[in-house]
Parts: C-alpha cells; structure tokens; sequence
C-alpha cells in the first residue's frame, strides 16, 4: 500500500518511480492499462486509416504505382465535377423517404406502446426486415421490381392492369422512388423498435392522469410521448438524414448505380475503384463528411428551436 | 498462500515495469536491464550474419544479370522441362477468379491430375468473386500466394510484383498472346486461354426468322434483328444492362474489329483527336456503337432492360429466347452448357466489314503469373503449375478458349471464323505503355476498363429518347480530348 500520509505539497518533492507507486500514480496507470487497448483499437482501425484518407486527398493517385501531391486541386474538382453534387440531389428523395420512415415508425410505435392484441408479432414481423444482410435485400427487391415478377403479380391481383404498371426500376421519374422504398421497408422496423423502447420509459400513472383532465389520445402523443421520447427522436431524425446522404447498398445492388440512380457513395465507389482516382474518391469522401457535420449541427439547432416551443 | 504472493507481486512487478517501459520511464531495475542487453546481443548476432548472406546473394544475382531473365536458379518458361521435375516439392497458392469451375470442380480435377505427374506439388486454391478488384488490394498488401491472374496493374509496375517468364522473343516462338503482359522485353503473364471477339446467337431463331447469311455489317445485323423481332418471339438483342460488365463488353470490338488495324487500340487511340467520327462506310468505334443505339431505340432489346439477370440469361440463349448476345468467346460454354440444345448456340464474327475483310480481334484472357516475392521453391513449383496448366490441361480447349499454345487445336465453335483474318493487339510502343490507362482513367471512359457505365448510357439516352448517338459521341471526344490536354499526350491522328 502507498502512504496514505503523503500532502499535495510533497508531490513536488517525489521523483517519478516514487509518484508510480503512490496512490496516485497507481489510479493513472490502472487507468491507462484499462484504456490503451480500446484506444489502441480504435486509433489503428479508425483514425489513423482516417488521417491516410485525408492525406491522400492531397495527391494524385492509383493504388498501386507513384504519386503526386496535387494541393486542393482534387477538392476543386470535387465543386466542379457535375456528378459528384448532382448525385447529392438523390440524397432529397433519401430525406423524403427517411421522413415517411420516421411518421411510420414512430405511429406504429404509439400504437404498439398501447395494449394491442398480437402486439409482439407485429413488432417482431416489422423489426425482421432489419436483421436481413442488405446486400440481401437488394437481390430481394431486384427480382420484387423485375417486370411482371412480385410486385407486378401482387399489383395485378389488386386489379391493375400490366400495362398500366410502370417499370418500376426503368423509369428514370419513378426508379429512386423505388430504391428508397427498399431502404424504408428496411429500417422504419428498427426505428419503431427505438421508438417504443423510449415510449415504455414513460410512467403510466400519466396517462391515467392525463384522461382523468379529459386529455384524448392525440393529445397525449403531443404532450407526454413526444416530450418524453425527444433525445431518441432527434438522434433517429439524425442517423436518417446522415444516412440518406450516405445512402448505397440499394443503388449498388439493384441498379450498380446506372439509370440515374447512382448516389453520392456510388459515384465515389466508381470513381475510386473503376477509375482508380483514389485522391479524388478520398476528397470526396472528406467533403461528404464536412457536409454530415454541417447538416448535423444545422440539425440541432433546428430541434433546439423546436422543442422549445412544443414543450414550453 | 506464500506462492499466491510471489505470482501477484511477479504479476504487478511485471506490469509495472511494461508500463513504465512504455512511458519512456527511468531505468527500471537492474536485473531486467541485463535481461534486455543479453537478448539484444543474441539477436544482434544472427542479423549481421543474415545481412552478409544477403549481401552475397545480391553479388551472385549480379553476377548472372547478363541472361535475358534473371530467375536465380530457375529456368524460364522455354527452357523449363516438365518430364524432368518429377520430384519438385512444394506448396503453392493460386488466386483465381473462376468461381464457377471451382464450385463444379473443374479446378479440383485439373490439380488432381497435375498431381499424378507431380505428387509432391500441393497446389491450393482460392476462388474470388469479386476478382478485378479483390486482386488488386490483395496484390497491394503482397499476402495473396504464388501465382495470381494478373490484374489491371501498370506495366511499369510489372517487375515488382511478378516474376518474368521468360523473353518476349523466346516465348513467342511457343505461345501465342503473351504479349499484352510485356515489360521491357520480357513477358510477365501468359494467359489461361485466349478469346476470340465474336457475336453469339441462336442458330434455331436465326433459321426461324428467316436469316440465310450471317450479317456482315452493322446495317445487315439490325435488319437480322429487325427480322428476329417480325418472325419470332425472341429477344432479337439481350443487352445484358444491369450486369454492366456485359455492357463494356462492347469496348473489346474497337480498333481490329472496327477499323483492321492492330496497332489502333495500344498505339494510336491515346493519339487520335476524333476516334469517334463516322468513317462513312458502315465501319468504326461510331458504327459499333450505333448498332446498339440504333437497337435499343427501335425496341430491338429486351422489354426491361434494368432487371436483367446474368446467370438466366445463358439459359434463355440456350432455348432460343434470345437471338443474339455481344459477347466473347469465353461465354459460348456456360451458354451451351445452361441447357438442353447447346446444338443451336453459335458463334459468329462480329458483323463489321472492313475493305471487304471481317477482322476477329483474338488475345489473351487473364494472365497467369507469378508472385517475385515467393520462394525460390515456389517459384519453381508454379512454374511447372502454370507450364503444365498452359500445355497439358486442355483447360483452354474445354472453355471453348481461342489455343494460347502455337499450332495447338481449335474448338469447333470457330468454324463460322473461317475467311476472317485474325489479329491481336499489338503492344503500346516502349515508353508508352501506361498511356492508354491513363487517357482511360483521366477520361473515365475506360474503355476495356471497366468503364461500363458509358456503354449503359447509350443504352438509357435510346431508350427515354434523350441525347442522340451524336450528342454522346461528341462528350466523349470532348473528355478524350481534355484528356489527352491534361496528359500533354501529342494529337498525331
């Protein structure tokens, strides 16, 4: 045992394999053996690749043979490139997509949160899309939207006529549409399931005291549930809207990115693999991440302002 | 308990000591201070004596850089005598990119008769899917095994990562198309099989439209699909769209196919201002390119083009749903093989005539090579693989493959070939040999490269109505030509 005697004004007087073994010293080390391993990890599996990717963005480079230090001349290319912000315009119908996800998720979830007979199995067949790999799940929905494959068969029994139905992956007006509805089906399941884990934290001697002042459903969704749910609320409102900007497997899988489908991520996976441009792929990628950042922030701002005033 | 004591105290005297080692602490005790000298000296020995083994090494490899190929102990390629390495020894690794002869053990069968001549070569082997760009990291990291399907490298970076064969001037006496992987002289790769470019059809739905004659020209080849449609219930043209490597397939019909010059592709497409002009005469990458647009626009292909599926595409060729496929001869036995008449899958010249002569453009599909990295034994070893692989396999024939062996024996599916002249690229001339990978890259073309996306483009303008055939030819000799400006690469045609 180090002594426990010693002031903080003999610290000064301690050499350091003296300061080691003290109390002290003790509570630094254990702190550091407990922490180097999963900052050991995390430095080599994510921020030093990171700090590579930046670098690379300054030069012009393959992966394999020389390279040349270009400055910013790739970020330049970046703004100027039409293909690289065009595809930030799919990005929109990601957001109006991941906005329908969330009103389906969180309506579902409110209604689930409430006594609902066969309540688990809805919650388990809506969350199970989730558990699917999505590369699956592009395969899946490849041969759903295939002209009178699944989705054409189903439609047909409700009455459409083949003729009538749209091709549903061909026309460039409907295609994305029909991407982001495989990214819908796919995560509203687990934003429902965050959804009603937040909605269960809610004491429900409230609602009871809500109905007794005549309070209806609705106005109980707006001033208990909401309220209560808002720290779950804004971070999936955040991980959507990052995630539509970063949107890829259903591009990549059900239309490699042809026809006008082909987002952000997919343009830089071709340019950084096909055309082996890796210092503008990497510019591409830090400017992706610049733009997360500021979308992310202009986001909490945004729910400052408006929770304030819902709740206040 | 004593002993309890004595481990806890080891333990944390240990752990102390680590740390403070890391933290670039004062002088730990002195007993592990002695430890550490007695280790160091141990190790410093045998370093020393490594290096001037090397050092030696380096002298006697100088020694014999006079040869053409400088392999060490190993002979090349030419000189290699099979009947003579009966008792080689070793284990070697083979990354590949065939799949599907793995998964129906054709690659099992081919090593388990390799071993009958060479029980002591343990050949293992891996299958990947993803190969054009799975190879290229793994070949970054230098950890993928012995011998390799070379991917898209530079030339330049040849010599780094493979060993050579032998000299151009040797081993083309024996082989055919061992030129595409030559640096400096000397051949690094030696393909498994080689293609020939052709169009592959249903001969049942050519006899049912009423086709006499194989078409010559792209415009005989609308008005045969034209038919196709009228006269039938086939897909006159499967274009194969959402597989996109189908559709860069196009790109390999440019230069012999198109024009009958075999110096075009590798010689004079970096230096040509307008590649993509119409010749006038039903020929040329403009040509080439019309049939398809032509095709797609007058609802020649087939009726949704976005979800078409590689894998039943085959049997649909096979059954007679499909008239024609643009595709390489690699192709012509995975569609006899997908169903019950491979009797009617055949296998024509591409319909271009140039000066009253239809080119086949042949080459080299991958090339096999062999990691410089590897053992001398290795290296051996693989050499003997790959000889045997090339010679004695019959791997080439079986894939319906155009003979890499000089004289060896072609597959029946290239009688419709007779009257063509068949040539094959000639390589870029010395100094320019990465050129044609940069203009692609800068470009983004990348014709041959991978650069499918602006072949599904015509496909997308033809068929929404969007930019005409002339609208993408002019884009693209306006990227070619920024290009080559950013390249400073000279405008010689």
């Amino acid at each position: 045992m180090s002594p426990l005697t010693k002031t903080a004004g003999s610290k000064n007087n301690r050499t350091f394999p003296e300061w080691l073994r003290s109390r002290d010293g003790q509570k630094v080390l254990v702190m550091i053996a407990f922490l180097v391993v999963p900052l050991v990890l995390l430095m080599v599996f994510t921020y030093i690749p990171f700090a590579e990717m930046v670098k690379y963005s300054f030069y012009n480079m393959k992966y394999i043979g020389a390279r040349k230090f270009v400055g910013f001349k790739n970020y330049a290319k970046v703004f100027q490139r039409k293909d690289c912000f065009g595809a930030l315009k799919l990005s929109l119908y990601y957001m109006g997509g991941s906005v329908i996800q969330l009103s389906l998720a969180l309506y579902l979830a409110t209604i689930l949160s409430f006594k609902v007979k066969g309540g688990s199995l809805f919650k388990g067949f809506m969350f199970f899309p989730f558990l699917i790999n999505g590369i699956a799940i592009g395969f899946i929905f490849k041969f759903f939207y295939t002209r009178g494959f699944v989705f054409d068969t189903v439609l047909q029994w409700c009455g459409f006529q083949l003729d009538n139905l749209p091709y549903w992956l061909k026309d460039r007006s409907i295609n994305n549409i029909s991407l982001v509805g495989t990214s819908v089906w796919r995560y509203f399941g687990q934003n429902m399931v965050l959804f009603i884990g937040a909605i269960m934290s809610v004491d429900g001697e409230l609602y009871e005291a809500a109905m007794l002042d005549g309070a209806n459903r609705f106005q109980q969704f707006k001033y208990i549930i909401m309220p209560s749910i808002k720290t779950i609320f804004v971070l999936n409102v955040i991980l959507s809207i990052s995630g539509s900007l970063s949107a890829f497997e259903p591009p990549y899988v059900i239309t490699d990115g042809a026809n006008g489908t082909g987002t952000y991520f997919v343009v830089m996976h071709e340019i950084a693999h096909t055309q082996q441009k890796v210092g503008l792929a990497s510019a591409m990628a830090v400017v992706l991440l610049l733009i997360i950042f500021l979308v992310t922030i202009f986001q909490k701002l945004f729910f400052k302002y408006v929770f304030k005033d819902g709740t206040e | 308990m004593k002993y309890k004591k004595v481990m806890a105290i080891c333990l944390a005297s240990a752990m102390t000591f680590s740390l403070a080692a890391c933290g670039g602490a004062p002088a730990p005790a002195p007993a592990a201070e002695a430890a550490e000298e007695t280790s160091e000296e141990a190790t410093d020995e045998p370093a020393e004596e490594e290096a001037e083994e090397e050092a030696t090494e380096e002298e006697e490899a100088a020694d014999t850089e006079d040869a053409a190929v400088d392999n060490g102990e190993i002979p090349t390629y030419t000189q290699l005598d099979l009947s003579k390495y009966g008792d080689a020894e070793a284990t070697i690794k083979f990354l590949h990119h065939k799949t599907d002869r793995a998964e129906d053990g054709t690659m099992d069968k081919m090593v388990a008769e390799f071993n009958k001549e060479f029980p002591n070569i343990k050949v293992e082997m891996e299958a990947v899917t993803d190969y054009a760009e799975d190879s290229l990291l793994r070949l970054s990291t230098g950890d993928w095994g012995d011998i390799m399907f070379i991917p898209a490298v530079d030339k330049v970076d040849l010599a780094e990562y493979f060993m050579p064969f032998d000299s151009l001037s040797e081993l083309s006496k024996e082989l055919n198309f061992v030129d595409n992987w030559e640096f400096d002289g000397k051949c690094y790769g030696i393909p498994y099989m080689a293609n020939a470019q052709g169009v592959l059809y249903n001969k049942a739905v050519f006899e049912e439209a009423g086709i006499k004659d194989l078409p010559k020209t792209p415009t005989e080849f609308l008005d045969d699909l034209k038919l196709i449609k009228d006269n039938t219930d086939a897909i006159p043209l499967y274009t194969n769209y959402a597989a996109g490597w189908t559709m860069g397939a196009w790109d390999a019909y440019i230069g012999i196919v198109s024009n009958g010059d075999d110096t075009f592709m590798q010689q004079k497409f970096a230096h040509t201002a307008d590649p993509f002009a119409d010749p006038g005469d039903d020929t040329g990458i403009y040509n080439l390119y019309r049939i398809l647009y032509d095709a797609v626009a007058n609802g020649l292909i087939e009726d949704d083009y976005t979800t078409t599926d590689w894998e039943s595409c085959k049997g649909m060729l096979n059954r007679g749903e499909i008239g024609t496929m643009v595709l390489g001869s690699w192709a012509y036995a995975q569609m006899q093989e997908a169903g019950d008449t491979p009797e009617n899958v055949g296998y024509m010249p591409f319909p271009m005539t140039v000066g009253g002569t239809q080119y086949v453009s042949a080459g080299g599909d991958y090339n096999y090579a062999i990691n410089i990295n590897s053992s001398d034994e290795n290296k051996l070893a693989s050499l003997i693989f790959v000889k045997w692989m090339v010679e004695k396999s019959d791997w080439c024939f079986n894939e319906g493959g155009y003979t890499v062996v000089k004289d060896g024996k072609n597959p029946e599916m290239y009688a419709a070939f007779d009257g063509c002249t068949v040539l094959s690229d000639q390589p870029a001339k010395a100094g320019e040999e990465t050129l044609l990978n940069d203009i692609n890259a800068e470009s983004e073309l990348s014709f041959n490269a991978g650069g499918n996306d602006k072949v599904q483009r015509i496909v997308e303008e033809a068929a929404t109505g969007g930019d005409s055939l002339d609208d993408i030819y002019a884009e693209w000799t306006q990227k070619w030509n920024d290009a080559q400006e950013e390249l400073g690469v000279s405008v010689d045609f």
